[in-house]
């Protein structure tokens, strides 16, 4: 029986070669110190693109692609299909994860000067893949049909029309037709399920293919320089003296990693559950503040903080010189040394771009540049503002919250911060100049004059005077004597009788 | 050796499926019908509304805000239910309580206004609390309630106010001083204070008071003697008719202001 089931086997792998394929490709041999922890993200990112074509199988099972029904179709899965929402976040989590893991593959690559000789070609579909991935991050999150993916489209078209001359033939063709409709997420659909995945099968072949045939990056040593003379000499002598086979020495490592990764993912899906869906994409839907997620929040940071008259030019530039920088790589520093102990010019630029990204994204968390629409309603004033004050000062406080100055000015944390936090305003400026403030207004602030009525201004003064620290006091007139000072500011009164009681 | 191994993946196999498929318990992750968007004009849950529309002045559970305490049985016990409807729906003009129904352009619908008001009822009312208590009645006459400065109002209040003089040296000079101009609670005269309130909303704060910051209601002022519904209606006279000096005091704000940008 068992001398049977051998011959069959030995007859389709004569005809399907499977041996021989495992031998030439798991069975190679790698140089030894290449079986380390620092070389497990690349598989690492390989197993979450799995995961989501498993996962994203079984959405395209469900999703219907259509402006009116794929809404519907994520609240069905979310709330009434069982495990719908865990599927969800499985699709969601491993593509967090695998944003992640692919930047932490970059970085290692770029660090151990893997991309040098002979290896240029493996970084450049490296970087086709990284563009691949956030293409697939993007189209994903328009499939996620909600309030974040019908904005985040709208400024991803707003952005393809300053194209000079080719603008709106651009967003026209993006977006199939002048608005964002039905055809736009048949469009999104076919580009985030058969093209890029498509693009990514065939350029992951490649690239295995090239870490097959280069070999893969020995691990850095300061001192040994690449040389194009010698380089592939010295690499075939380490491995026919030291290498090792790929499976099942090298891959232990890659297979534990992995295997956290797929925890990692399991974990953070069960407990934190899927993103959304955000609210219907309606654009009549105003009171909504839209956010990217996060692998595009530092560019929502960027775009909010650059200045508008440098906007076009960035936009339109900006990605052609930071791709062209990627791909320009491995010749701008083609051979020499390897080790990041030896490249403290690559270790900086690591760290700084990182340090960038990081602060733009947690600006992005809270965008601090948004007012917050619905402050005015719902951020209470916080009670020990509110402790022995006047009934005009807390007048002060209403109008404080009804003229909406809490969407952009924050007190005791409660507020926006797209203008001064005002906690303790009443140090920094006199009851007059809180007046003039408030009524002329200045730089970004509005002026209020025509919008409040003396009474209004009088209250809200009132109050605005009561913020400071009981232990400083508040600002004073220099200019005027005490005596002066208190008749001209008599509306005041009663503030500053309270603030002396403080 | 292998035996073991299966033994221990049979097992492991078989608690992931009891903890996925039998055990009723919820992950963490898993979205309730709670975190569900909706439309704001289809939010019927009170404490959201509250929250979102409310909280800002009136406190975080309606205590301890700006505005007036609306988490207080006896207010509740006092206003009516349309004065609530109403003053929510249309604001009260001249006063910082906004407008917040649609056809007054604010993004309630009437449903949810009534949600509101019914909402507070149920979570805050205690009606048992003041069975056989005799209330002052909400307000004086159907206009006052409507609008501020009236002069339907003010022809009313002109005798009032000549004996509210005394009722408040009575009931109120302990705290706001002996002309009401000061005190430990803050004057009470002050012509933009009272400016930016309505007279119901003086005769609802002279009625209830604010139990949440400790500012007693018409029977506490002065103990064992409440005030009567004359009394009442003196003492906001009297203090509405502090209004008249109004012009005087901004014009000093604004003389102030233009001294300081020249």
């Amino acid at each position: 029986m068992i001398e049977r089931l051998r011959k069959i086997a030995i007859w389709i792998d004569d005809r399907v070669y499977v041996s021989k394929i495992f031998a030439a490709t798991a069975g190679h041999h790698v140089p030894r110190t290449s079986g380390s922890w620092f070389y497990v993200f690349g598989s690492g990112t390989l197993l979450c693109f799995m995961v989501q074509i498993v996962t994203g199988i079984c959405l395209a099972l469900v999703y219907v692609p259509s402006s009116g029904q794929a809404y519907t179709s994520l609240e069905y899965l979310n709330y009434q299909q069982q495990f719908g929402w865990f599927l969800r976040a499985m699709h969601n989590w491993g593509s967090n994860f695998m944003v992640a893991i692919m930047l932490a593959h970059l970085a290692q690559v770029f660090l151990f000067g893997a991309f040098k000789y002979p290896r240029e070609m493996t970084w450049i579909s490296g970087v086709v893949l990284l563009l691949c991935t956030l293409g697939m991050a993007f189209t994903g999150q328009v499939l996620r049909f909600d309030q974040d993916a019908y904005w985040g489209l709208g400024i991803g078209a707003a952005m393809a029309g300053r194209v000079p001359v080719m603008g709106p033939a651009i967003v026209h063709m993006m977006l199939g037709g002048p608005i964002i409709a039905g055809e736009t997420l048949s469009r999104f659909f076919t580009l985030h399920v058969f093209v890029i995945p498509g693009s990514i099968l065939a350029i992951v072949s490649l690239h295995l293919r090239l870490v097959l045939t280069k070999g893969i990056n020995e691990y850095p040593v300061p001192g040994k320089l690449v040389k194009k003379e010698t380089y592939t000499e010295e690499y075939e002598a380490e491995i026919k003296q030291s290498g090792v086979p790929f499976f099942p020495k090298a891959i232990s490592k890659d297979l534990i990693f992995s295997g956290l990764v797929l925890m990692g993912i399991v974990f953070c899906a069960a407990y934190f559950g899927p993103a959304g869906p955000h609210g219907i994409p309606d654009p009549t839907q105003i009171n909504t503040a839209p956010k990217p997620d996060f692998f595009f929040l530092w560019l929502y940071g960027v775009l909010s903080l650059m200045p508008d008259y440098m906007e076009t030019v960035v936009m339109l530039t900006a990605p052609f010189i930071v791709i062209g920088i990627l791909f320009a790589v491995p010749f701008i520093s083609n051979t020499g040394e390897k080790s990041p102990r030896r490249r403290p010019v690559a270790v900086l630029s690591v760290l700084f771009i990182f340090i960038v990204l990081g602060a733009f994204n947690y600006l992005g968390t809270y965008a601090p540049w948004s007012p917050k629409m619905e402050a005015w309603t719902s951020a209470a004033t916080p009670t020990n503002y509110l402790e022995g004050r006047s009934p005009l000062e807390r007048q002060g406080a209403l109008v404080f919250h009804n003229k909406q100055c809490i969407n952009c000015h924050s007190i005791g944390g409660e507020g926006g911060l797209r203008g001064p936090v005002l906690d303790s305003v009443a140090t920094r400026l006199t009851g007059d100049q809180l007046v003039r403030q408030v009524i002329q207004g200045s730089g970004n602030m509005p002026a209020y004059g025509k919008n409040l009525s003396p009474p209004e201004v009088a209250a809200l003064v009132a109050f605005m005077s009561t913020l400071h620290k009981p232990t400083e006091a508040p600002a004073r007139d220099s200019t005027r004597s005490a005596q002066a000072a208190s008749e001209i500011k008599q509306p005041n009164t009663t503030a500053e009788m309270a603030n002396a009681k403080r | 050796m292998m035996a073991r191994l299966q033994i221990g993946l049979a097992a492991s196999v078989g608690l992931a499926i009891t903890l996925l498929a039998g055990c009723s318990a919820r992950l963490p992750g898993q979205p309730t019908e709670a975190e569900r968007w909706r439309a704001p004009n289809e939010i019927t849950d009170f404490n959201q509304l509250y929250t979102q529309n409310c909280a800002g002045c009136h406190g975080a559970g309606g205590r301890l805000g700006a505005a007036r305490s609306l988490n207080d049985p006896l207010y509740l016990a006092f206003v009516t239910d349309d004065a609530l409807r109403q003053a929510i729906s249309k604001g009260r003009t001249g006063t910082n309580m906004p407008a917040f129904s649609e056809q007054a352009g604010g993004h309630l619908t009437d449903q949810q206004i009534e949600l509101i008001v019914n909402g507070m009822r149920a979570h805050w009312s205690k009606s048992d609390d003041f069975k056989g208590v005799e209330l002052p009645r909400y307000s004086v006459d159907a206009s006052s309630t409507a609008t501020n400065n009236d002069i339907a109002t003010k022809a009313l209040q002109a005798g009032a106010a000549s004996r509210g003089g005394a009722t408040y040296k009575t009931y109120c000079s302990s705290c706001h001083g002996s002309n009401g101009d000061g005190g430990s609670a803050g004057s009470i005269v002050e012509p933009n204070f009272l400016n930016l309130v309505s007279d119901q909303g003086l005769r609802t704060t002279v009625v209830v008071g604010r139990a949440d910051i400790g500012k007693p209601d018409w029977r506490g002022n002065v103990p064992g003697h409440p005030m009567s519904a004359q009394e009442i209606n003196d003492v906001v006279a009297w203090l509405a008719a502090h209004r008249k000096t109004t012009t005087v005091a901004v014009s000093k704000v604004e003389h102030s202001a233009c001294l300081n940008m020249k």
